[in-house]
C-alpha cells in the first residue's frame, strides 16, 4: 500500500485490457475501456451495481469475448485463445464467486480437492495433505467432512477461496467477496486476501462496490461507471479526488452526477394528469 | 399482420431453438468420448436416473399389467379366445406400453429431476465456477448424466415388461382361471424376437436418447433464476412427453406392418 506509487504499471503488468468494447445487444456494458493490472498486486475495480464489473473479469477470464479490443493476460490474448490454450491458461487463474459457487454435492474436503483430482494425478495420501494444507490455510481444516449446505455464508466463502488457490494459481479473481457477510467474515476474508497475495505472491484483482473494505486492502484501485474508467489511483489518491463523480461514488454520496431519480416527466404535470384520466 | 409476425418469429425461433439443441447434442456427444477413461462418472448418474427410478417403473409395470390382465380377458372371453390372454398381454406391453409409459415415467421422475439439478448447478455458478477452474462443464457434468439416461431407459423399459407380463399372470391365471401353460405356451409362440422384442428395444434406446437429450439441453439453456429453473423443468416434461407419443406413432407405422 505504498503511496509513492503513481501507475498502476509500476512493476509488470500481469493483465492489461486496451480499448476494450463490449455490448449485450444493443446496450453497451463496457466502452473503450483499458486497464493495466500489477503482477503481485492488489487492484481494486469498483464501480455500481451492473456497471459491468463482473463483466470485466469474465472477459479475463475468457468466458466472453470483446466485441473489440485486447485483452492481454500474461502476455496471452485471451480472446483468440483456443479451447485447450484457454483452459491451460485458466488453471494458472482462480475466480472466487460471489454465491463461492461450491459443488453442493460434495463435502467440503471434496470441494477443496476437485480441481486436483481432475487435472493432476496425485496419490491419495500427498493429494489429502495438499488438500488439508489448503484448508488450513483458510482455518477450515476442522471442517473437511461438512457439506456446503452446513457452511455458514463467510465458510463458504473461505472454502471456495481454498478451492481457488488449490492449483496455486498466479492470479485469483474476486467477484465481491465482501457481500453479504457479517463483519468478522468481511474482516477474515480481508486478511486472507492479504495473505495469499503477500504470501503467494498471488496478484489478485477485486471486484466490490464496498468502498471501505476494497480500499483497505488494494494497492491500486478503478473506478467504473458508464463501461468506463472514471478515476484510478492508489485507494488514497481515490479517496481525495477532486473529480465529481469519483466523490460521490467514494463518499456514497446519494445525489451527484448519479443521478438520484429515475429519469421521468414533470412531477405535476405527472400528477395532474391522473385528475384528467 | 401483428399475428402473422408472431406465428413468424414462432417458427424462426422453434428452428433456433432445435438448431442451438443439435448442435449442444453433438458437443455432448463428442465430451462423451473421454468418459471411457471415467466411466464411474457414468456409474454414478446409472445409479441416480435409473436405480432410483426403479420403484415408480416396477410399481406402475405391475398394475398395467394387471390391468391388462383384467381388460384382456374381458374382451376375449366375448370371443372364446381367453387363451390367448397371455399372448395379448406380452404383445402390447413388450411393442407398446413398456417403452412408451417407461419413457413417460422417465420423463416425469429422471428428466425433470436431470433439468432441475443442472438449472439449479448453472443458478448457484457451478457450472461457470467449474468453467474457471478448467474443468468443461459438458464433460464433466452433461455427457455423464446423457449418456447414464441413454443406459438406463432400454433397461427400465424391459424391466417395466417383464413384470407387467407376471401382473397379467396373476390376474389371468391366478384370479380368472387361464390355464398357466396355455398362457405361456401362447406367448412363447406368438411373440417374436426380431419382430416384437427387439423393436421395443430399439423403442426404448430412442426414447432414452431423447428424453435424457431434451432434460440436459433444457437444464443448461434455462434461465438462472428459480423461475426460470421451473420453467425449464416443465418444458422437459412436456416436450419429452410430446416428442415420445410422436416418435412412438411414427417407429410404429414404420416397424409394424
Amino acid at each position: 500500500m505504498s503511496d509513492t506509487q503513481t501507475e498502476p504499471g509500476a512493476g509488470e503488468a500481469l493483465v492489461e485490457i486496451r480499448n476494450v468494447h463490449f455490448a449485450r445487444g444493443n446496450r453497451t456494458i463496457l466502452n473503450d475501456l483499458s486497464l493495466t493490472i500489477g503482477r503481485g498486486k492488489v487492484t481494486a475495480i469498483m464501480g455500481g451495481s451492473g456497471c459491468g464489473k463482473t463483466t470485466l473479469l469474465n472477459l479475463i477470464g475468457g468466458r466472453l469475448r470483446p466485441v473489440s479490443g485486447r485483452v492481454l493476460v500474461d502476455g496471452l490474448s485471451v480472446p483468440d485463445l483456443n479451447t485447450r490454450d484457454l483452459f491451460e491458461l485458466r488453471k494458472r487463474m482462480g475466480m472466487l464467486f460471489q454465491s463461492g459457487a461450491l459443488l453442493t454435492d460434495l463435502d467440503v474436503f471434496e470441494n477443496v480437492a476437485f480441481p486436483i483430482r481432475e487435472h493432476k494425478h496425485l496419490p491419495e495420501p500427498i493429494l489429502r495433505n495438499v488438500v488439508l494444507m489448503k484448508l488450513e490455510a483458510v482455518g477450515l481444516r476442522g471442517a473437511r467432512d461438512l457439506m456446503p449446505s452446513e457452511l455458514s455464508g463467510g465458510m463458504a466463502r473461505r472454502v471456495a477461496l481454498a478451492r481457488t488457490i488449490s492449483l496455486e494459481p498466479m492470479m485469483v479473481m474476486y467477484d465481491e467477496p465482501f457481500t453479504g457477510l457479517d463483519p468478522i467474515s468481511k474482516g477474515v476474508i480481508a486478511k486472507l486476501i492479504r495473505e495469499l497475495n503477500t504470501g503467494l505472491g498471488i496478484t489478485s484483482i477485486l471486484v466490490s462496490h464496498d468502498v471501505a473494505d476494497a480500499c483497505a486492502i488494494s494497492d491500486y484501485a478503478y473506478l467504473i461507471g458508464n463501461g468506463r474508467i472514471i478515476g484510478q489511483g492508489t485507494p488514497r489518491e481515490m479517496q481525495q479526488s477532486a473529480v465529481e463523480e469519483v466523490r460521490q461514488f467514494m463518499e456514497g454520496l446519494p445525489d451527484g452526477p448519479v443521478p438520484y431519480r429515475y429519469p421521468a416527466p414533470d412531477y405535476l404535470d405527472d400528477l395532474l394528469q391522473g385528475d384528467n384520466a | 399482420m401483428n399475428s402473422l409476425r408472431r406465428l413468424g418469429q414462432f417458427v424462426i425461433d422453434s428452428v433456433e431453438g432445435l438448431g442451438r439443441a443439435t448442435l449442444f447434442f453433438l458437443e455432448v456427444l463428442s465430451g462423451s468420448r473421454k468418459l471411457i477413461r471415467r466411466f464411474e462418472l457414468v456409474v454414478q448418474q446409472v445409479f441416480s436416473v435409473g436405480v432410483l427410478t426403479l420403484l415408480i417403473i416396477l410399481v406402475a409395470g405391475l398394475f398395467v399389467g394387471m390391468v391388462l390382465g383384467l381388460q384382456g380377458y374381458n374382451t376375449l372371453i366375448k370371443f372364446g379366445a381367453a387363451d390367448s390372454l397371455g399372448l395379448l398381454v406380452a404383445l402390447s406391453l413388450v411393442r407398446e406400453l413398456g417403452p412408451v409409459v417407461t419413457a413417460l415415467l422417465f420423463a416425469g421422475r429422471a428428466g425433470s429431476a436431470l433439468t432441475a439439478e443442472i438449472g439449479l448447478m448453472k443458478a448457484t455458478e457451478q457450472l461457470a465456477g467449474m468453467e474457471m477452474m478448467a474443468v468443461n462443464p459438458i464433460e464433466r457434468v452433461i455427457a455423464p448424466r446423457l449418456v447414464a439416461g441413454i443406459i438406463a431407459m432400454p433397461l427400465l423399459a424391459a424391466l417395466f415388461s417383464a413384470i407387467g407380463v407376471l401382473g397379467g399372470q396373476l390376474i389371468g391365471v391366478g384370479l380368472l382361471g387361464v390355464d398357466s401353460g396355455v398362457f405361456w405356451s401362447q406367448m412363447q409362440s406368438g411373440v417374436s424376437f426380431h419382430e416384437d422384442i427387439l423393436n421395443g428395444v430399439i423403442k426404448s434406446m430412442v426414447f432414452g436418447v431423447v428424453v435424457s437429450w431434451i432434460a440436459v439441453f433444457q437444464g443448461y439453456e434455462s434461465v438462472p433464476t428459480s423461475e426460470g429453473v421451473s420453467r425449464a423443468t416443465n418444458r422437459t416434461v412436456v416436450y419429452s412427453s410430446l416428442a415420445v407419443l410422436a416418435l412412438d406413432f411414427i417407429m410404429t407405422a414404420l416397424m409394424f406392418k
